[in-house]
């Protein structure tokens, strides 16, 4: 048996790192983010209490609280200055749901109202994101080329990244590389991920000397966190597969020796390694890492390769006893897994996987997007990892958590709902109770008032009599009004008396009091007549005050009933409108998990047809070896 | 010689790789009637996809949760007496906080312990609204003290009173913790917002 390769170009090989996302979040202990947000918004003065409460609840990824909030918020009219950024933190949190659309209807809204430079600048960003998400790469290039000043530090490396896939998508390598070089001048500024991508673009566009040396470089850099450590991986595996198929076995050994044992990207080192050495002519080496690979996990394809790669070696050796029973017994263990993928996919039909996973990978709120890390309860989850990885899965068992997360929300505010309207009706109850006592004291106050306004009516006469005649006497004070009765009483007696001789001094002291009693009067009649006119504003100001707050009363009489009313109706339309949506999500709910169960389904059923194949190949691996023995025996 | 079978065993192996990889990039379509401004949409189809109809149902439930708030606000803190306390912090390196108690009218209403997310929530300009509630118009008084560890590690402890007049319309209070440079204490005020 001869040894060979399928792959046929380096750039082929290294394609297999390409195409990674250059910010796939492997950390387990970073913190969750959801897509497409979170970066670009950065610490800042507040000048609207509410703006700053939905980005409280924002930078604690609570993002569902976040987004109804400001929502809420800008019914009320209560984010200014901050109306245009909430646009784009709204548009941000949507297109972490997923909800596309809308999201670039806000953006778009933005330019097109014509926002402040930055906002237009970011919203141009994230319609740029939203379509290349969508596979729309050149309108993608478009809205990244209307970006015309500094996006914030977070997303300007984001952006480069962007317009780096977007131009490797359609092979200009050398332009991606030429954005991704501007972008890493200073390696220690640099992301891990910038200068992998350029070494990528490197080597597909040609300059496969400068992408090799920089992939090397990144595939002996000291990593400080387990993202840094599995993209160190990934550069050593896709260096050392390119060396394998360029047939420098060598040096392809000492690159897949770099990646850790451990790593996700251990299984396809071990196997290139084995292969490796298998060029050498050394299948001794191979089996060094062969049979490593072949005792772990079989849903990995390359353990099931190592399964029947283990007797390959062994035939090389001329070993062929021990190659046929290796045969024959991955033959058995395929068969056993075949068994198991079986049980698997029974268990992925009737619910329990989706339902394990979202036990056992608890969500606070909706929109979260952090790592699938524990696999559900279910017969031979290991099964699991694989699908768990892929993109779609990801992507459908998101929506299945989304939409749970949402029908709970919605089974809460319909018993909410109940008990506004209870306490509706209470309130209703409580005033109806009030209604009559407070008509009866209506009533009384009203007949109070009309009293007062005719006894206002009064004394404006008086006044303005007083006002006629000019003497102060009106206005006289109680002392004063003693005295102007006794001097007109004493007049008055004098007059009956005038023609006694003995009272004519007294006649003359009496003339005297009343001249200084009218000077006092007319003296002090100016004053006198402003204070009074002072307090008759002042008696209208406050009978006008009751008036108003009698009218008032009366017209909250009117009022609160038609308010307990449009509340009524809109506790009753908002019922209704839960009662439409609840089961369409749950209806929803249920599609989103079949649809999830398929995607996972069909990755086990595709394992099953690899085992299929493999076992083909190892009975017919198997009916060589007896035709072998059977010659040699002749 | 050409062996087909390890031809096989490298493509499955190592093919799938490069299948992977590309999963997670967004196949290429075709590229939408061009408008400016255009967001991109599927083509027309006679129904929508499972996509579309999570995305619709997911707005859909977003903008009854606000119709909802909304009418949350409206019947439990009508403007004419609603009242708002926030917290927030300026720069804070001086104090790390622990907790907030407030008392308004001599009357407890808030007292909270913050987790680590909550405190760098506040740190990155988040305000925290602290009390929702109902208040007459008139005046008031706010009470707030504010515990956590001050400059050298040491335990503090700072309140901070303010009497305000509640207006007709909605009232807000901010409390503030902001680091004075000059003293290099923490500094604890009240803003109330009209």
């Amino acid at each position: 048996m001869r040894l060979r390769f399928s792959l046929s170009s380096p750039a082929l090989l290294i394609a297999v790192a390409l195409a990674a996302p250059a910010r796939a979040a492997t950390d387990p202990d970073e913190v969750p983010r959801a897509k497409g947000m979170s970066t670009s918004i950065e610490a800042q003065s507040i000048k609207a209490l509410h703006y700053g409460d939905t980005l409280f609840s924002f930078f604690q990824d609570k993002h569902f609280s976040a987004i109804t909030g400001l929502m809420t918020s800008q019914h009320f009219n209560r984010l200014a200055p901050h109306g245009d950024e909430a646009e784009v933190l709204r548009g941000g949190l949507l297109l972490s749901y997923g909800v596309h659309d809308e999201a670039g209807q806000i953006f778009a809204s933005l330019i097109e109202k014509g926002a402040a430079p930055s906002v237009r600048d970011r919203a141009w960003f994230y319609l740029a994101k939203i379509r290349y998400q969508r596979g729309f790469n050149d309108q993608a290039e478009a809205a990244l080329a209307r970006i015309e000043g500094r996006l914030p530090t977070a997303l300007v490396e984001e952006r480069g990244l962007l317009q780096a896939q977007l131009l490797m998508s359609r092979n200009d390598y050398a332009g991606a590389a030429k954005i991704l070089s501007a972008m890493s001048s200073d390696p220690k500024k640099t992301s891990p991920f910038t200068r992998f991508n350029l070494g990528i673009a490197l080597v597909k566009s040609g300059d496969m000397a400068s992408g090799v040396s920089l992939l090397d470089e990144i595939g002996r850099a000291a990593a400080d966190n387990e993202e840094q450590r599995s993209l160190r991986d990934r550069a050593n595996l896709a260096l050392g597969v390119a060396a394998l198929q360029g047939q420098r076995a060598d040096e392809a050994r000492r690159l897949l020796e770099r990646v850790r044992i451990n790593s996700l990207h251990a299984n396809k080192a071990l196997l290139g390694f084995g292969w490796a050495s298998a060029v050498q002519k050394q299948p001794a080496m191979a089996l060094v890492s062969w049979n490593e690979l072949a005792g772990r996990d079989a849903s990995d394809p390359a353990v099931l390769e190592a399964r029947i790669a283990l007797p390959f070696a062994h035939a090389e050796m001329g070993a062929y006893g021990q190659s046929l029973k290796l045969y024959e017994q991955a033959v058995g263990e395929f068969d056993s897994e075949n068994q198991r993928l079986e049980a698997s996919i029974a268990a992925i039909r009737s619910g329990k996987l989706i339902e394990g996973l979202l036990e056992r990978n608890p969500a606070d709120e909706m929109g979260w997007f952090g790592n699938l890390r524990k696999l559900p309860e279910m017969p031979h989850a290991a099964h699991l990892s694989q699908v768990l990885a892929q993109h779609e899965f990801q992507e459908a068992f998101k929506n299945v958590r989304d939409l749970r997360f949402l029908e709970n929300n919605l089974a809460q505010w319909r018993d909410t709902l109940g008990v506004f309207r209870e306490m509706l009706e209470h309130r209703k109850a409580a005033y109806a109770a009030r209604l009559q006592p407070t008509r009866d004291g209506a009533q009384a106050q009203a007949a109070a008032l009309a009293d007062l306004r005719q006894r206002r009516d009064r004394v404006a006469t008086e006044l303005g009599d007083a006002a006629i005649v000019a003497d102060g006497v009106a206005l006289a004070d109680a002392k004063q009004r003693d005295l102007l009765v006794r001097v007109e009483g004493l007049q008055s007696a004098l007059k009956k008396q005038s023609d006694n001789p003995e009272i004519a001094a007294l006649a003359e002291r009496i003339r005297l009091s009343a001249g200084v009693l009218a000077w006092e009067l007319a003296e002090a009649y100016p004053a006198r007549r402003w204070t009074a006119q002072k307090n008759m504003a002042l008696i209208d100001r406050q009978l006008e005050q009751a008036t108003q707050r009698e009218a008032a009363l009366a017209q909250a009489q009117r009022d609160e009933p038609a308010r307990f009313e449009r509340f009524a109706a809109r506790i009753d339309s908002l019922a209704r409108q839960l009662e439409i949506t609840a089961p369409r999500v749950a209806a929803l709910t249920r599609e989103q998990q079949r649809a999830a169960e398929q995607v996972a389904e069909a990755a086990l059923v595709n394992q099953k047809e690899r085992l299929v194949a493999y076992t083909t190949q190892a009975r017919f691996e198997i009916a060589q070896l007896m035709d072998r023995a059977t010659v040699a025996k002749k | 010689m050409f062996d087909p079978f390890m031809l096989r065993v490298a493509t499955l192996a190592l093919g799938l790789a490069t299948g992977m990889a590309s999963a997670q990039t967004p196949e290429a379509k075709p590229a939408a009637p061009s408008a400016t401004l255009a967001v991109a949409a599927a083509p027309a189809a006679p129904s929508l996809g499972l996509d579309e109809r999570v995305q619709q149902a997911k707005s859909d439930v977003i903008k009854l949760n606000r119709d909802l708030l909304v009418l949350e606000e409206e019947l439990l803190f009508p403007a004419s007496t609603q009242v708002a306390l926030f917290v927030s912090m300026d720069v804070g390196k001086l104090f790390e906080l622990d907790s907030v108690q407030i008392k308004l009218d001599d009357k407890l209403v808030a007292n909270h312990l913050y987790t680590p997310a909550e405190v760098q929530a506040l740190h990155r300009g988040g305000v925290q609204r602290l009390y929702l509630g109902n208040l007459k118009s008139g005046s008031h008084e706010i009470v707030a003290f504010f515990t956590g560890g001050g400059p050298h590690a040491r335990d503090y402890k700072r309140g901070a009173t303010i009497k305000f007049d509640k207006g007709t319309g909605a009232g807000y209070v901010e409390l503030r913790i902001k680091d004075s440079l000059g003293k290099l204490q923490p500094e604890f005020d009240v803003k109330v917002w009209q």
